[in-house]
């Protein structure tokens, strides 16, 4: 038990990795790629995709930054872990349906 | 850091059984090993090799000290949370790190020429994590054990396995982290 303890509190606990959340300013903070712009705010790590399988749970593919993992939502407060300036909006899916749309994280427009 | 310190005045302290009479006589021994180590946060795992003098204290009890180089994959593990935290999620074989060590290995009776030992020590390391540009230094605790063999005169071969539990500082505002680890290892030891 209490090796489990130690372990549990050796590992780090955040709703963002690497992977995808994780603030940017450039590719090498990221394990893919560094989404910026007013877009983004502050930077986030993310994937190159082109549908939703190229991304982890809880992501969407969309066709914003020629295709990228953008994590799934259904209202605002579902992306203020992002930080102020983030809310869940619609965007074009990829790999999806022609013209339909997914309710992602982002800066609106 | 309570439990660790118990186990430790345990190992050093209990009475013990009469070492097994297979044991080499000699009261110095070299020693190299080959094994892994697993990680993880910002403790560095992979490749384990090491080095170690052995000197007889008692029937039952030998000073072991010596050197370990841990080498690992060179990927990135860190990242920068929502908070703009910087933090270190590096795999269970990431980083480098060269250390140290002193310790107690008491030997406990055994059968033929198998000799079971307990290993307290504490290490000193220098752990870097190239991926990430982390750099730190880390005092790990080191309990564990093993089983020797005599397999000829002088000539001993031993597998053995290691918890480390510790604090390490490192830099690039992570400041203070714990430090956990496990390694098992093989290896020969030698008669001075």
């Amino acid at each position: 038990m209490a090796l489990v303890a130690v372990l549990a509190a050796c590992s780090v606990s955040s709703d963002v990795s690497r992977e995808i959340g994780a603030r940017c300013d450039d590719q090498d903070e990221c394990d893919d790629r560094c989404l910026t712009g007013v877009r983004f705010p502050g930077g986030m790590c993310s994937s190159s995709c082109d549908d939703d399988s190229d991304c982890p749970d809880g992501a969407s593919c969309v066709n914003l930054a020629g295709g990228a993992c953008l994590y799934a939502c259904s209202a605002d407060p579902g992306c203020t872990f992002l930080g102020d300036r983030w809310s869940c909006v619609a965007a074009p899916e990829r790999g999806g349906e022609p013209d339909s749309t997914v309710m992602v994280c982002a800066a609106p427009q | 850091m309570r439990r660790p310190a118990v186990i430790l005045a345990l190992v050093v302290l209990a009475p013990a059984s009469a070492r097994a009479d297979s044991e080499p006589a000699a009261s110095q021994e070299l020693g190299a090993a080959l094994g892994v180590e697993a990680g993880g946060r910002t403790s560095p795992g992979g490749f384990h090799l090491l080095g170690d003098y052995l000197y007889q204290l008692s029937d039952e009890d030998w000073f072991d000290s010596g050197m370990s180089i841990t080498i690992g994959s060179g990927a990135a593990g860190c990242f920068r949370d929502r908070d703009d935290d910087f933090l270190c999620d590096e795999g269970i074989a990431h980083g480098f790190a060269i250390e140290g060590f002193a310790g107690v290995r008491r030997f406990f009776a055994g059968q033929g020429a198998f000799a079971p030992f307990a290993r307290a020590g504490i290490g000193a390391r220098l752990v870097s994590f190239r991926g990430d540009d982390v750099i730190g230094f880390a005092l790990p605790l080191q309990l564990g054990g093993g089983i020797r063999a005599r397999v000829a005169s002088g000539i001993a071969v031993v597998v053995g396995s290691e918890l480390r539990l510790g604090i390490g500082w490192f830099d690039r505002e992570l400041g203070t982290e714990p430090q956990i680890g496990f390694a098992v290892h093989a290896g020969v030891e030698f008669a001075l």
